[in-house]
């Protein structure tokens, strides 16, 4: 052997971690670059590579201009308030449709499990009209309950929480039902604690998710302080208003942040409890 | 120990709030959308008559239509390299080595941003003196400036890349919890073997995997023939990146023709449905 085994165990480490730094530039540069044109006040190097991914006379000026020239907290509100009921009525549906899909035998089971998978495989896009239509109908265009609705009962939801509570052994649940425990008591004081990760997981697919819809809310909502982060940033920065590429870059970092530091926090549970739903 | 009988009641109550609504919110909506498709449909009052296949006529003749479904069938091109790409990236960071959790987070970025704001970064990008034209520069691969996103071969494309570094942290946790549910001593064995990195990959990865491999390849062959919010951020349409979904939205919501958007739907499901069948096909044979 020309090389030792220590040498060649090195190189390979070398080789491995290059390669995954090449992937960390290309998914990060747009955010780098975005994150260095908005620090600069002075915007004459933007363009100017690759010397714009440094900042030039760096400064927060944009950062606060951003919140003079468009209603950013009121997006930003709108974001939370929405993320945080399309959150409790994904989590409450998901668990409460995935318990008898899982655990209880009944009439239609199957027909109901299979018809809710299908629609996974439908483009939901689709729906677009008509739900529009329906929306118009139950007066609820222009709602905040119009732009979640649609989002709540999701086939993935329900596939997630059935798959968790397939996994639980029934031992527990026998127990509990000798002792006397009604089914909701088996559902709340069992399968929910034990399941955890994976209603962890959902709520933190679900909150992303909502945090970053854009189109159905953009077509739903139309009164500008009603409007969520990624439609109103969007609007005013495609807009006849956006004139500057500082200022628009500096707008889209102050929105991907929140997003990010929540998902710092959380992806370690988001991880591990997507486990079931790939087996 | 209660009856069969008394759990079907409660197995309702439970299942009632998801079925009702995902009746009215997903299963009502596709009946509707076809019965839509066969109607003249008049927003202001509300009301349809039925047209005698006239909308599927006027997509059948329409070049737009067509080349919206090229496109979107074209577009299928990215789910083998985003399928690949993932796994490997996958196989990558699902090791104990210092630093895999910054990666997997980096990696994961694109996917947690919204389109519509990463759209706006990438208009960027794709600027004709913007950042992929430097790089290629740079490298000696161009020389003149490209506006990557207004010329009509290429543009379709410049999409699909979007696409793929908006969506392979996506599948690569998919494929990392897939990953993970392999028992370490099967790889043990196979170095001990004298197995190579390859070998170690083919034979031993890809056939473990594969029951995610086809999970997520039928998940991204829906994405990709459903792409149209791409459209909709970066290109509006132009140079060529019209899609069949696009063609939906725009026919609904900027013409109005909500008949005319139902046939066109009617039509894309149809493919979704057929790529399904086709994927579980060969699923079903591979268990065999």
């Amino acid at each position: 052997m020309a090389l030792g085994k220590t040498a060649r165990s090195v190189i390979g480490r070398t080789l491995h971690y290059a390669g995954l730094l090449l992937f960390a530039i290309f998914t990060a540069f747009p955010f780098i670059w975005a994150l260095s044109v908005g620090l600069s006040q002075d915007p004459s190097n933007i363009w100017i590579f690759p010397r714009a991914f440094w900042p030039t006379d760096p400064s927060i000026s944009w950062f606060i201009r951003v919140f003079h020239e468009m209603p950013f907290m009121t997006y930003l509100g709108n974001s939370a308030l929405m993320s945080f009921w399309a959150v409790v009525g994904v989590t409450v549906v998901s668990v409460l449709a995935g318990y008898p899909l899982a655990r209880l035998k009944f009439a239609g089971r199957n027909f109901i499990f299979v018809a809710i998978i299908a629609t996974m495989m439908l483009p939901s896009e689709v729906a677009l009209v008509p739900n529009f239509i329906t929306m118009k109908h139950l007066g609820l265009l222009n709602t905040w309950t119009g732009a979640i609705l649609p989002n709540i009962a999701g086939a993935f939801g329900i596939f997630l929480m059935r798959q968790a509570f397939e996994a639980v052994p029934q031992d527990l649940i026998d127990a509990a039902r000798v002792d006397g425990a009604t089914e909701l008591q088996i559902m709340w004081r069992i399968m929910v604690p034990v399941c955890a990760p994976s209603i962890a997981a959902l709520a933190i697919f679900t909150l992303v998710n909502e945090w970053n819809d854009y189109l159905w809310p953009s077509i739903v909502l139309n009164s500008k302080d009603k409007l969520p982060l990624a439609v109103g940033v969007f609007n005013d920065l495609t807009g006849p208003f956006a004139t500057s590429t500082s200022l628009v870059m500096a707008a889209i970092v102050m929105t991907i942040i929140p997003v990010l530091i929540f998902f710092a926090f959380t992806q370690r549970y988001f991880v591990s409890g997507l486990d079931g739903a790939v087996k | 120990m209660k009856t069969s009988n008394s759990y079907t009641a409660i197995a309702y109550m439970f299942l009632a709030p998801a079925l009702i609504l995902m009746g009215v919110l997903t299963f009502w909506p596709v009946g509707y959308n076809t019965y839509l498709a066969f109607q003249d449909y008049s927003i202001a009052d509300g009301s349809a008559t039925w047209n005698n296949f006239a909308n599927f006529k006027y997509i059948a003749h329409e070049d737009l239509f067509w080349s919206a479904l090229k496109n979107s069938l074209l577009y299928l091109l990215i789910v083998p390299v985003i399928q690949l790409a993932a796994l490997v990236v996958a196989k990558m960071v699902n090791n104990k080595l210092p630093g895999m959790t910054l990666f997997r987070a980096l990696f994961y970025i694109p996917v947690i941003t919204s389109i519509s704001i990463a759209g706006v970064v990438w208009a960027n990008v794709y600027k004709y003196d913007g950042v992929l034209t430097w790089l290629l520069q740079s490298l000696g691969i161009l020389h003149d400036q490209v506006n990557w996103l207004g010329e009509p071969s290429i543009a379709l494309y410049m999409l699909m890349i979007f696409t793929f570094w908006k969506g392979i942290g996506y599948y690569m946790v998919l494929y990392l919890a897939g990953l993970q549910a392999i028992p370490a001593e099967v790889e043990e064995a196979a170095i001990l073997d004298g197995a190579n990195a390859f070998q170690r990959f083919w034979k031993i990865t890809v056939p473990m995997v594969k029951p995610t491999i086809l999970l997520c390849t039928l998940l991204s062959t829906i994405a990709a023939i459903k792409v149209y919010l791409e459209v909709i951020v970066l290109t509006k349409g132009q140079a060529d990146t019209y899609t069949a979904l696009y063609y939906v939205y725009d026919q609904a919501f900027r013409n109005y023709n909500f008949g005319r958007a139902a046939a066109a739907g009617v039509v894309v499901t149809f493919f979704c449905v057929l790529l399904a069948i086709v994927q579980f096909r060969m699923f079903g044979e591979e268990k065999k």
